[in-house]
């Protein structure tokens, strides 16, 4: 986990910065395989449905459809509870798990339509935050 | 591939003994194994061990409190399936013609490194990092599941309600209490919609059984009738993507059990009874499903028809399953394999399914991003 974070400032930590970028727009960045065309999310080391060895980073589209979630009210040290935590399913035929930022989780349903944030996964034992992609309901 | 059968099984009870370490509680359950199978344990020619969080060498540790030192032993991981995983190592060790008799141990003490909550997971995994802990996980499932299939939270609280009945018959049960739809809904929420009483307990156990070739039951079988091990198959998961992926984990269950099946010559209508991985409440529900037991979707009239009850025509886990006889990780698949030999025996008390000739056993390890579990492992048993 450690040498996946990448300090930023004193306070805080960017967890996955391989995983994600903010620019031009918020999106995911997951494996391609040049052999078979199908994605992964991450990318692995062999293409898990035809063993070649020829991926390559794929920017995933920026927008996805929620296919369930909860909202977690028992977690584990450093997990700030409630929040929500969300599966979005993206047109590349991945499926990603991770938390959702919103102010209304009385208003999540599924097969809505998600985008790409960053926030507040957890804090550290030092206190510091570890910040990384989440997902929030897309904006109109 | 030869016929492998099993003499005798034995457990502890389930519960919290945070002051038994696990070499403690394996030794009893090791120790009731070989004194039900009427064997003298040096017999006994390799062993296995199935945990999680116990440590380095725990199977040695284990055995040496009883003097089974010397021969092979080898302790097993795959998850919430170590159990079953380590049955199944034992089964193939004298299927496949390398030893004569084997010992299957399940040992965990979680309540040592954890008072409650969700189970500690491997942070290496994104999805694990990003918040995800069984219970949320099996929260998202039931939460798809019940989108899709039109269940309230009131029948899948009934998988608990019939869970505690059934555990109220069992001695060794960790919950032994019935309870009520509002009392399941009443417990506090730990991932919507899955309240506390819907998720199975942090508790202690071992189980053990021992295994012999065909060759040897007349000879060995003096105490107890044995039981034949008629299928048994381990499967990992597979990457799936999302277009196969629905709500379910049913697809790494559905080919194992598939596999077990044709294997024992048998169909899902064969079997009298079933111990299944219902660490939570919708998980009994899509486990059902995955073994055939009835159509996709149909898990919540299982339960609705009480056919999974205890006088039903399917009965599922007896024994009061993971969610009240308890889910000590390292330990329930031989817990599981125990109750179902007590049903094939007639041993099972108050809890006896009738007349049991066949009975099928499921457990289900872990998860990893993007794939279904991490091991499952299905055995099905006959007299």
């Amino acid at each position: 986990m450690s040498e996946k974070e990448k300090t930023t400032d004193q306070t805080e930590l960017l967890y996955g910065t391989n995983l994600f970028s903010m620019t031009p727009h918020p999106h995911l960045i997951a494996g391609r395989c040049k052999a078979c065309g199908k994605y992964t999310f991450p990318k692995y080391y062999a293409c898990p449905f035809c063993f070649s060895d020829n991926l390559e980073d794929a920017p995933l589209s920026p927008k996805g459809v929620l296919h369930s979630f909860t909202i977690v009210r028992r977690s584990m040290p450093g997990y700030q509870v409630p929040y929500a935590l969300g599966l979005v399913n993206f047109p590349e035929e991945v499926r990603v798990m991770a938390q959702i930022e919103t102010p209304n989780p009385d208003k999540l349903k599924l097969d809505m339509e998600m985008e790409v944030t960053t926030g507040l996964i957890r804090k550290n034992s030092d206190g510091k935050s570890v910040i990384s992609y989440k997902f929030r309901p897309a904006s109109k | 591939m030869r016929d492998v059968y099993i003499l005798g099984v034995g457990t502890t009870a389930c519960g919290k003994f945070p002051d038994k370490g696990a070499h403690i509680l394996g030794r009893e359950a090791a120790w009731a194994a070989i004194k039900d199978a009427g064997i003298h344990p040096r017999k006994i020619e390799i062993a296995f061990c199935g945990h999680v969080y116990q440590g380095m060498g725990v199977g040695q540790r284990t055995l040496k409190e009883i003097g089974l030192v010397g021969q092979p032993t080898v302790n097993v991981e795959g998850a919430c399936g170590s159990g079953t995983l380590s049955f199944w190592e034992a089964w193939r060790s004298i299927a496949y013609g390398q030893y004569d008799v084997a010992l299957a141990l399940g040992v965990e003490n979680l309540s040592r490194i954890l008072s409650g909550g969700p189970l500690p997971l491997e942070e290496d995994d994104i999805e694990v990092f990003m918040g995800m802990g069984m219970p949320s996980l099996y929260a998202m499932r039931a939460k798809r599941y019940m989108e899709e299939y039109g269940v309230t939270a009131e029948q899948l609280a009934k998988v608990v309600v019939k869970s505690r009945k059934h555990a109220a018959l069992n001695p060794i049960a960790q919950f032994r209490k019935e309870t009520t739809v509002e009392g399941v809904l009443n417990s506090p929420m730990i991932a919507d919609p899955l309240t506390r009483d819907q998720c199975c307990p942090v508790g202690d156990a071992s189980a053990a059984a021992v295994l012999c070739s065909g060759e040897l039951v007349d000879k060995l079988a003096t105490n107890k009738k044995p039981i034949k091990v008629l299928g048994c198959v381990a499967q990992s998961g597979k990457y799936s993507s999302p277009t196969k992926l629905t709500c379910d984990p049913s697809e790494n269950v559905s080919r194992t059990s598939g596999m077990a099946y044709e294997m024992a010559g048998l169909g899902p209508e064969d079997m009298d009874v079933a111990e299944i991985h219902d660490a939570f409440s919708i998980a009994e529900m899509i486990v059902c499903e995955a073994l055939g037991f009835c159509e996709k979707g149909a898990g919540v009239r299982l339960i609705e028809e009480e056919r999974t009850s205890l006088g039903g025509d399917i009965v599922v886990n007896p024994s009061g399953g993971l969610l009240s006889r308890g889910h000590p990780v390292g330990a329930t698949g031989l817990l599981q394999t125990a109750e179902i030999v007590w049903h094939l025996r007639g041993e099972a008390g108050k809890r006896q399914v009738e007349g049991a000739k066949v009975g099928i056993i499921e457990t289900m390890g872990g998860a990893q991003p993007a794939m279904d579990g991490v091991t499952c492992v299905v055995s099905i048993l006959g007299v």
